[in-house]
Parts: C-alpha cells; sequence; structure tokens
C-alpha cells in the first residue's frame, strides 16, 4: 500500500473548511439581512408543540445521515484523489525461447531419450511462447519436427517417438535418415545440425539446445565437436549435454566425455553426466529454471491503482446524500 | 407628524360608508357607563343608539325612531394600554407589522373619542420600561398617541410585558376610564386574569389582541422565518412538515379562542384583530359586542 498523492486529503480537508466558511457567511448574511428575514413574535407557540419537536428531531436525523453520508463522500474522494496504489514487484518471464531437441539415436540412448522426451511431453503444457523443435541424429541428422508452437502437435510427436522408441519390438522406421553419413554416431556433425535448425538468428531470442549422446563416435565426421560447439557458440546457441556414457563403468570413453564436456562449457552451457535414466526429469527441470533465470529481465516495480471500492462509495454515498438532501428540501 | 391620524380616518372614510361611521359614533358613545340625564337634543336614531334612549313620543310623531341625546357632564378618560415591546413590531397574520395595525385600531377608537369630545392618554411600553402621555383631547394629541406607539414598537425594543403596563395602570390611574388594551397575540393566564379582573371592576375594558402571522404560511416561503424574540432561525425542513402544519393551526385556533372565552368569563370584551382590513369591522364588532354584552 502506498500513495502517490499524498498531500490530497489536506486539499479536500482544505476544500471541506473553505465550504464550510462559505456556508456559515451565507448564514450570516442571510440572518442578518433586515428585509430578507420574516420576523415573527411567539414561535414558541410552535416551537412548544409535540409535533414541532418530532419533525425537528427527524430533521437532525436526516441531518446527522446528511453530515455521515458527507464525511464518507469525502473521505472516499480523498481517497480516490489520494490514489492509494499496491505495489508489486513485477519479475517479467520472456518466453521467446527456442529449444531444440537434440537426441542421439543410437541404440544405447535409447533410455534415456525416452526419459528426455517424456519430461517434455510434460513440460510443454506450460510453454507459452516458446518455440520447440525435435532433431534426431546417428550418422546423420533428420528433423522429426522443426521449431514450432503448435503444442499440440509438438505433444503428438513427441508421444509417437517415445512409443517407438520405447516398443521392444519396434522396426526403427524412426531412425529413416539418420543413417545416411559415413560411419554412425557422428556426434560432431549432429549438433551441428542441430544449431542450424534456428532460424531467424538476427532476431533476439534465447535459443538452446538439449543434447543427449555418450559421444562415442563410429565413423569419419565432417565436424569433431568441439568444432561444433565452437559454432553452436557463434551463433548464440546453449548447449546442454547430458551424457550417460559418462561413468565409471565406462571411463574407457572418459576422454570423450571430457570432450563433450568442454565443448559444451564453450557455448556456456552445462554438462550433466549421468548413469539412470531416472535422473534425467530433474535436469531437464534445473535446465528449464536455470534458462528461465537466465531470460529474466530486471524486475520493475509495478504500482496498480484500485479505485473501484472507492468510486462505489463515493458513488453510492453521493447518490444517498441526494436523497437525503431531497429529504431535507421535500 | 399629521399622517398617522389622516391615515385612520381616510381608512375609516373608505372602509366604513357614512352610515356605519354613525354607528360607530353611537357605539362608542354607549360604551361608558351612567350618562348626564341632561336633555340636549332629539335626533333620528341610528343602529347602535341604545334602545332605552329613544324617544318613543317622538317617535310616534315623526313616524320614525328618534333618540335623545343628553349632554355629557364630564368628559371621559380613555386610555389606550399598548404593549410596544419587540413582539409588536413582529409580522402580523395579515402581512404587515402588528404595530401598523396596533396604530390603527388605536387611531379609530381614539379618533371616536376625539370626535365625541372625551380625553385620552396612553400608557405602552416594554420589559425594559414604561411611558405614559397624559390625558388630553385634542387633534394634535391624537397624533402623538398614535405617533409614540408608532416610535416605540420597533424590533430594537425589548421584550414585550403586558403585565408591566397593567400594574402601572392599577398603580396610576385613579380616575375611572375606558381601558382599551391593544395586546400581543398573548394568551391570558391567572396573574393577569387576576389583574384584568381588578381593572375591570374600576374601568371599562377593551380587549384587543393583534394577531400573530402563521410562521408556517405559504406566503414567506422563500424567505427565512426569524423569531422577534431571540433572533432564532426556524429551519426549512421544519416548515415544510405539513403535519406540523395541522397541529399548529388547530393549537393557534384553541389559544385564541381560548383568550376570548377567558375574557367572556372576565366580563370583558375581547376582539382578535388580524390586520388593517381587518380593523374597521374588528373595532366595530368589540365596540357592539361590548355594549350588547352588558345588557
Amino acid at each position: 500500500m502506498e500513495v502517490i498523492n499524498g498531500w490530497m486529503p489536506l486539499v479536500w480537508v482544505a476544500a471541506l473548511a473553505v465550504t464550510v466558511a462559505i456556508a456559515l457567511l451565507i448564514r450570516r448574511r442571510r440572518r442578518r439581512a433586515p428585509g430578507a428575514s420574516v420576523r415573527i413574535a411567539h414561535l414558541e407557540r410552535l416551537t412548544a408543540l409535540p409535533g414541532y419537536r418530532r419533525a425537528r428531531t427527524r430533521m437532525q436525523l436526516w441531518l446527522s445521515i446528511g453530515i455521515a453520508l458527507t464525511v464518507v463522500a469525502v473521505a472516499a474522494s480523498a481517497a480516490l484523489s489520494t490514489r492509494i496504489v499496491t505495489v508489486h514487484t513485477v519479475t517479467p518471464e520472456i518466453h521467446n525461447r527456442d529449444i531444440v531437441l537434440c537426441l542421439d539415436t543410437s541404440g544405447s540412448m535409447t533410455g534415456y531419450d525416452v526419459a528426455i522426451l517424456d519430461t517434455f511431453i510434460e513440460l510443454v503444457d506450460e510453454f507459452e511462447g516458446e518455440r520447440i523443435g525435435l532433431t534426431i541424429f546417428n550418422a546423420s541428422a533428420v528433423t522429426y519436427f522443426p521449431l514450432t508452437t503448435d503444442y499440440d502437435y509438438v505433444t503428438e510427436q513427441m508421444t509417437e517417438l517415445r512409443e517407438n522408441m520405447d516398443d521392444p519390438n519396434t522396426d526403427y522406421a524412426y531412425t529413416d535418415g539418420t543413417l545416411l553419413g559415413d560411419g554412425s554416431s557422428l556426434i560432431g556433425d549432429g549438433l551441428a545440425s542441430c544449431t542450424q535448425r534456428f532460424d531467424n538468428l538476427d532476431e533476439e531470442r534465447s535459443r538452446s539446445i538439449i543434447f543427449a549422446t555418450d559421444n562415442f563416435v563410429a565413423g569419419k565426421q565432417l565436424v569433431s565437436l568441439p568444432q561444433a560447439g565452437k559454432y553452436a557458440k557463434d551463433n548464440g546457441v546453449i548447449v546442454y549435454g547430458l551424457n550417460p556414457g559418462d561413468s565409471s563403468s565406462k571411463n574407457y570413453i572418459a576422454e570423450l566425455a571430457a570432450e563433450m564436456k568442454d565443448a559444451v562449457e564453450t557455448t556456456g552451457g552445462e554438462y550433466f553426466a549421468l548413469g539412470d535414466p531416472q535422473a534425467v526429469p530433474d535436469i531437464v527441470t534445473s535446465i528449464q529454471k536455470q534458462e528461465t533465470a537466465k531470460m529474466d529481465a530486471p524486475s520493475y516495480v509495478v504500482k496498480t491503482d484500485d479505485p473501484d471500492k472507492y468510486l462505489w462509495i463515493a458513488f453510492w454515498t453521493v447518490l444517498a446524500l441526494l436523497t437525503v438532501g431531497w429529504r431535507l428540501r421535500r | 407628524m399629521t399622517g398617522l391620524l389622516y391615515r385612520v380616518k381616510s381608512k375609516l372614510s373608505i372602509r366604513a360608508h357614512r352610515r356605519v361611521r354613525g354607528v360607530l359614533d353611537g357605539e362608542y358613545a354607549s360604551v361608558m357607563h351612567g350618562k348626564s340625564h341632561e336633555f340636549d337634543e332629539l335626533r333620528p336614531y341610528v343602529p347602535g343608539d341604545e334602545v332605552r334612549d329613544i324617544d318613543w313620543k317622538a317617535t310616534a310623531r315623526n313616524g320614525t325612531p328618534y333618540t335623545r341625546l343628553y349632554v355629557a357632564m364630564r368628559k371621559h378618560l380613555v386610555t389606550f394600554v399598548v404593549d410596544t415591546g419587540r413582539n409588536m413590531a413582529a409580522v402580523g397574520a395579515s402581512g404587515e407589522p402588528k404595530r401598523e395595525t396596533a396604530v390603527l385600531v388605536a387611531g379609530i377608537l381614539a379618533y371616536l373619542a376625539h370626535r365625541h369630545g372625551d380625553h385620552m392618554s396612553l400608557v405602552c411600553g416594554d420589559a425594559d420600561g414604561v411611558v405614559s402621555l397624559p390625558a388630553a383631547g385634542t387633534e394634535s394629541h391624537v397624533e402623538q398617541v398614535l405617533a409614540k406607539i408608532q416610535s416605540r414598537a420597533v424590533p430594537d425594543a425589548g421584550r414585550s410585558d403586558l403585565n408591566r403596563l397593567l400594574t402601572y395602570v392599577v398603580r396610576r390611574t385613579r380616575r375611572r376610564s375606558i381601558l382599551v388594551i391593544i395586546s400581543d397575540d398573548e394568551g391570558i393566564d391567572d396573574e393577569r386574569a387576576r389583574m384584568l379582573r381588578r381593572l375591570h371592576a374600576q374601568h371599562e375594558l377593551l380587549w384587543v389582541s393583534i394577531a400573530d402571522a402563521d410562521p408556517l404560511d405559504p406566503n414567506w416561503r422563500t424567505s427565512p422565518i426569524v423569531d422577534i424574540a431571540d433572533g432564532a432561525l426556524l429551519p426549512d425542513a421544519i416548515r415544510r412538515s405539513s403535519a406540523l402544519h395541522r397541529e399548529f393551526a388547530a393549537s393557534v385556533a384553541t389559544s385564541s379562542s381560548q383568550t376570548i372565552d377567558t375574557l367572556e368569563s372576565l366580563g370583558i370584551t375581547g376582539v382578535r384583530i388580524t390586520g388593517a382590513d381587518g380593523a374597521v369591522s374588528g373595532v366595530f364588532a368589540l365596540l357592539e359586542r361590548h355594549n350588547h354584552g352588558r345588557r
């Protein structure tokens, strides 16, 4: 609660005082003017009547109601013009984000991909203006769906992909087009391809890639992972890396893990080593939060007028005051 | 200063044609008990003459009634007791100040007295003091009496105090006279009744009330109404109450008829005059009732 025109009540008090002073002045003038008033003797013949006392009590009642209403009306008007505002600190969330899920579809990754998809299927409900795209890669990258805000479509596609991946009797049709490169699991190529999925690079949007791979390259890549990381960085894309291969049981690929970690961190993103798909939701959520925090614009103070209450009080009391005035003049 | 009596005369000539003026003279002449029995002249009867003054033989001779007139052995004294407190400066029932009505009533009676050759004196005043004018019979004295009433009864005068005037008269007047009490529109309480009874034993009493204006009269709707006694303003909102209107009218009717009744029970003739227009007929009614009531 804060006031904008804190001096307003003083103005109202002053106005009230001036009005009362003028009224008193007029009253005195009227009483003093000898020609205007009718002097009558034996008014006690009238004032002694019980009817007079009743009428006077009634008048005093109406007058006091009128005075009370005036006070309320003036107070409400004063409150109205003082502009009592509620102060909110608003931290605007910016939703102009682009997220590309960049999933390695090599056999070892399926469980993690499913976990990531599950998490995003849930997260999509909360999206508001964010664009999300899905690219899968193995030897080559395939855009499963491009960046879009059509969340129904996104949910549908992700669910479908998830079902296919999860199905033990799958025909691997979803991997069509991902095996066109020289070898398999060409990670650098995959990341570079995912980076190219962002459009309108001149627009100011936040761009991030959820990059899930074990970085186990088997083949000849066109782009190495560090190169792809640099490419992403140059395009202003932040890469969050999820590496299920990075665990003590698989320390034969520790070198690869370190390479991926470096590449991811050059882009300003984070690197998560995990051994269990169960950890995926937490990680994705934390990435989301982090992103959101990064996106937060500087918070600012919003003062909101709430005049309704006082306006209505003033309106009804003035209306009531007119009624009382009419009743007194009648 | 001849204006006041002149106004009275013109009022009389407008309001009363010759016949009525004759009647007024006749009624006035009959106010006082006890006449000299020295015969003066015969003149045709005019209504208002006492029936016992009719000369039946002369009437029989001429075919029309004739009245015997007697030489007044002594001049009567008419004493005007006029309340000139500030109440008399208030507005009367007819809309003009009650003072004007009082002057007119006193003027009519004084003029009649003057024509009859009587003397008149004045006792007037308010709570702050009483003044009197000695008895005299000239036209200029009548004018003086009226001017005194006129000049005393102003809004700045003291409060009305009729009992003080009556006490003054009780103490000061030895001579039997016609007391014309021109009062404000007041009632008669026990003390006043006692004083009136006392005065009635000595004098012929004529009571005139000058009626107050109705404060609830719609004629005053636009102007503020002030109590002349203390300057208190009558609130507008109360003036519009129609229930109060009825209650007030009833209470005024009761109290004014009560005043007249009280006077009657004391054997005093009284009349309530509402304004200049009712002055002549009021005085006529007063004299007539006085003369007839006595018989």
